[in-house]
């Protein structure tokens, strides 16, 4: 390289690597299907256009050939460029009249002639045209069309959602509120549509297609470089399974979550890759025997999970020890009765069906019978699960159930969305919504991740320490769940901290407190700290931050705001952490010389609201 | 023997020689050029041209494209001769039938790729 050029070139873009390489094993051509469409369309459009161009050339030709008299009596003919004239607003019937002179019988016969045929091809024509344009297969394809580009134009990360049923709407929103784009596949149109009439912040593009189909779900952004992760949340378990498999075997770098009702498709995802597989059943049944064993842990679970702005949910308290009814002996019974059971409670079973194997406490009949119920001795048990597939017989087992026994504890499934009004008026104990369940649960793993290490790790604390945890949210934060966000010390989010940091000087006391005031303290409640892989929950004020530790608040947008100032201005990080003014420009810093210290270490922990 | 080649080829040879006829002959002579054969070769073009539509292959795309060349050329070539005759005070002179001509040929050009482009394509079509 003796060019100076070259190096100068080299210099300037020789390091460029490739920064957001896709690691995608194979490309997907998805255009190939929407230009196919096109070219069909302008096949079809071949035969009118070309009856319009002959229609067209006949008139012509034969109105120049028909001899016609000029105003003085000579005979004269219509040049073509004159009846080219005529027939074009002829054709058209705009009708100028006879131009330029008055036409013989003859000349007469023949427009009339052409006029008849004229009308017919611009009558095929158009009408060939509207029929292509409201064709289905054609508007399909301009959607795909404007759904491709609208991906590839996309420049920030991006989730793939799959499915825009009752939990993928859910999600949307909670997402969208956080500021994170989607882009949505779902078979139905209808769905897609209501994307649109969704109020979102951001322009979400939807496609109605199959998402079991790889080619759409490349169309979808699966190979953008700019895909964050994968959400399979169809009704169907097939098509989530699909779908997993797609994505663990096109981008295997990508996260996955899956949702599914049934063990056995959960085993065959998880053969794919390591996707994070939501089983709502499963969940709901873990909820129950958690919120058995500890409900205040139960309360806080679902708090955090439903997402910012959520109010405070009441905390139940169920029997913890009695006999219990399961209503409906399908998939989520099966689930619930195991963990009620595992909990250590008896378990009565009623259902419809008979069972194949022989169980202990099972008696067949329909459970909305009140006189089934009865031979369940709904007096001597102390908990109801209604957990059929039908919301209706949900239902008037409920009813019924409490009226033979009004102390019951009754726990219902609500399968269809517009049950909820019907289900809130019955004022169940414990309702699980399927849907729900899921978009929480994909919620809390996807917005951040270590929200879902705080969730995972919490039962283990106990239930003291989640009813502490609750009542200091609420001191700091009110009824409603504030915005959770991370922040990692190092010199991009927390500059200010750079030497004191690597010191040991930093406290997360000291930390908390607040710029305009140091002995008021941040209204901003840390749930986690995670440094080197390990996680601490709830950290203290005494807990002694170091480099590239990971913190999760919970707190308001203000007081995030005066925690970042601290963070990264500073003079304002000086006098927050040591009570310290030092000047906040660099020539008056240079020139006081003073460098900042815990001269302060006394008071500290003074303004500590720990309870 | 398939009909579609047959109306195809038979319209992109037409669009060919009727576009020869009328460019054959003195470029500056009104005389031996036929006003109808410069419309009927316009005319056959744009069926041509139409005809080509909707093809995705490659030789498929290079048809259509020698197709458009030609229409451009010889609507070219028709507005001049309507502006000669119907517009300018001096009518139909050697220079302007020159230039009517000297557009036509260059669609003759066009409308001779597309004849080779027929042709090639017939001589590598292997299946009897």
């Amino acid at each position: 390289m003796s060019n100076p050029l070259l190096i100068f070139w080299a210099q300037l873009f020789g390091r460029r690597g490739p920064v957001n390489r896709v690691v995608s094993r194979a490309h997907i051509e998805s255009s190939s299907q929407a230009s196919s469409t096109i070219f069909l369309v302008m096949r079809r459009m071949r035969a009118p256009l070309i009856i319009l161009i002959v229609i067209f050339s006949i008139s012509v030709l034969g109105l120049t050939l028909i001899p016609g008299i000029d105003p003085s009596g000579q005979p004269v003919r219509l040049s073509i460029f004159e009846s080219f004239y005529f027939m074009s607003y002829t054709a058209t019937t705009i009708g100028f009249g006879e131009l330029p002179w008055p036409f013989t019988p003859g000349q007469r016969l023949w427009v009339t002639f052409s006029i008849y045929l004229s009308v017919v091809g611009w009558a095929y024509a158009i009408g060939s045209l509207l029929t292509l344009i409201q064709d289905r297969s054609f508007r399909q394809a301009l959607a795909l069309r404007r759904f491709t580009s609208k991906v590839a134009r996309l420049r920030e990360p991006f989730l793939l959602v799959a499915g825009y049923g009752r939990a993928g709407e859910l999600l949307a929103k909670a997402f969208d509120e956080l500021g994170q784009q989607l882009v949505v596949i779902d078979e139905s149109s209808d769905r897609v549509d209501a994307i649109e009439l969704g109020s979102f912040h951001a322009d979400i593009p939807g496609l109605a297609a199959d998402a079991a189909n790889p080619h759409h779900l490349s169309a979808a952004g699966l190979d953008h470089p700019f895909c964050a992760g994968v959400l399979a949340l169809t009704n169907d378990d097939e098509t989530n399974l699909a779908v997993t498999m797609t994505a663990a075997l096109l981008r295997p770098d990508l996260p996955v979550v899956s949702r599914t009702i049934s063990a056995q498709i959960a085993e065959r995802m998880h053969a794919f890759g390591t996707p994070a597989v939501v089983n709502p059943f499963d969940r709901f049944g873990e909820h129950l025997r958690l919120v058995l064993n500890a409900p205040a842990s139960y309360q806080l679970l679902v708090w955090l999970e439903a997402g910012p702005g959520a109010g405070l949910p009441d905390r139940g308290r169920p029997p913890t020890d009695g006999r219990w009814v399961m209503c409906g002996y399908g998939r989520f019974g099966r689930e619930v009765t195991a963990d009620l059971r595992a909990a250590g409670l008896e378990v009565t079973i009623i259902e419809p069906a008979e069972l194949g194997e022989s169980e202990p406490g099972v008696i067949v009949g329909d459970a909305s019978d009140s006189e089934v119920l009865a031979r369940a001795d709904l007096a001597s048990a102390v908990g109801l699960v209604a957990g059929t597939d039908n919301d209706t017989t949900n239902l008037s087992m409920l009813t019924a159930a409490r009226r033979l026994n009004p102390q019951l504890f009754l726990a219902a499934r609500q399968n269809r969305p517009t049950s909820a009004a019907l289900f809130e008026a019955m004022r169940v104990d414990a309702l699980l919504v399927p849907t729900e369940v899921v978009a929480h649960e994909v919620y809390a793993q996807i917005s951040t991740p270590m929200l879902w290490r705080f969730i995972q790790e919490m039962p283990a604390r106990g239930d003291q320490w989640a009813a502490d945890l609750i009542q200091q949210l609420r001191h700091n934060c009110g009824r409603e769940l504030p915005a959770l966000w991370k922040v990692r010390l190092d010199l991009e989010q927390a500059p200010a901290l750079g030497g004191w940091l690597g010191e040991g000087k930093v406290v997360l006391g000291d930390l908390l407190r607040s710029p305009e005031d140091r002995e008021r303290r941040l209204r901003v409640v840390p749930l986690l700290l995670l440094r080197d892989g390990t996680a601490v929950l709830t950290p203290d004020g005494e807990t002694v931050l170091a480099r590239n530790d990971e913190l999760l608040f919970a707190g308001h947008g203000s007081e995030r705001r005066e925690l970042e100032s601290t963070l990264v201005v500073d003079s304002t990080g000086a006098y927050v952490l040591f009570g310290q003014h030092i000047p906040s420009s660099w020539v008056w810093r240079k020139l006081s010389r003073k460098k900042p210290t815990p001269s302060t270490v006394g008071d500290r922990g003074g303004t500590s609201t720990r309870p | 023997m398939n009909l579609e080649k047959v109306i195809f080829g038979f319209f992109v040879l037409l669009a060919a020689t009727l576009n020869f006829g009328f460019f054959i002959g003195d470029i500056g002579n009104p005389a031996v050029h036929n006003i109808y054969e410069l419309f009927a070769a316009l005319a056959v073009s744009l069926v041509a041209t139409v005809l080509k539509f909707g093809d995705r292959t490659q030789i498929g795309a290079v048809h259509l494209a020698t197709s458009l060349v030609a229409d451009l050329q010889l609507v070219a070539a028709s507005v001049v001769w309507i502006w000669a005759e119907e517009i300018s005070a001096d009518g139909l002179t050697t220079v302007s039938t020159a230039s009517v001509v000297s557009l036509s040929g260059g669609a003759l050009l066009a409308n001779l790729v597309s004849v080779v482009l027929l042709v090639t394509e017939t001589v590598t079509f292997h299946r009897g």
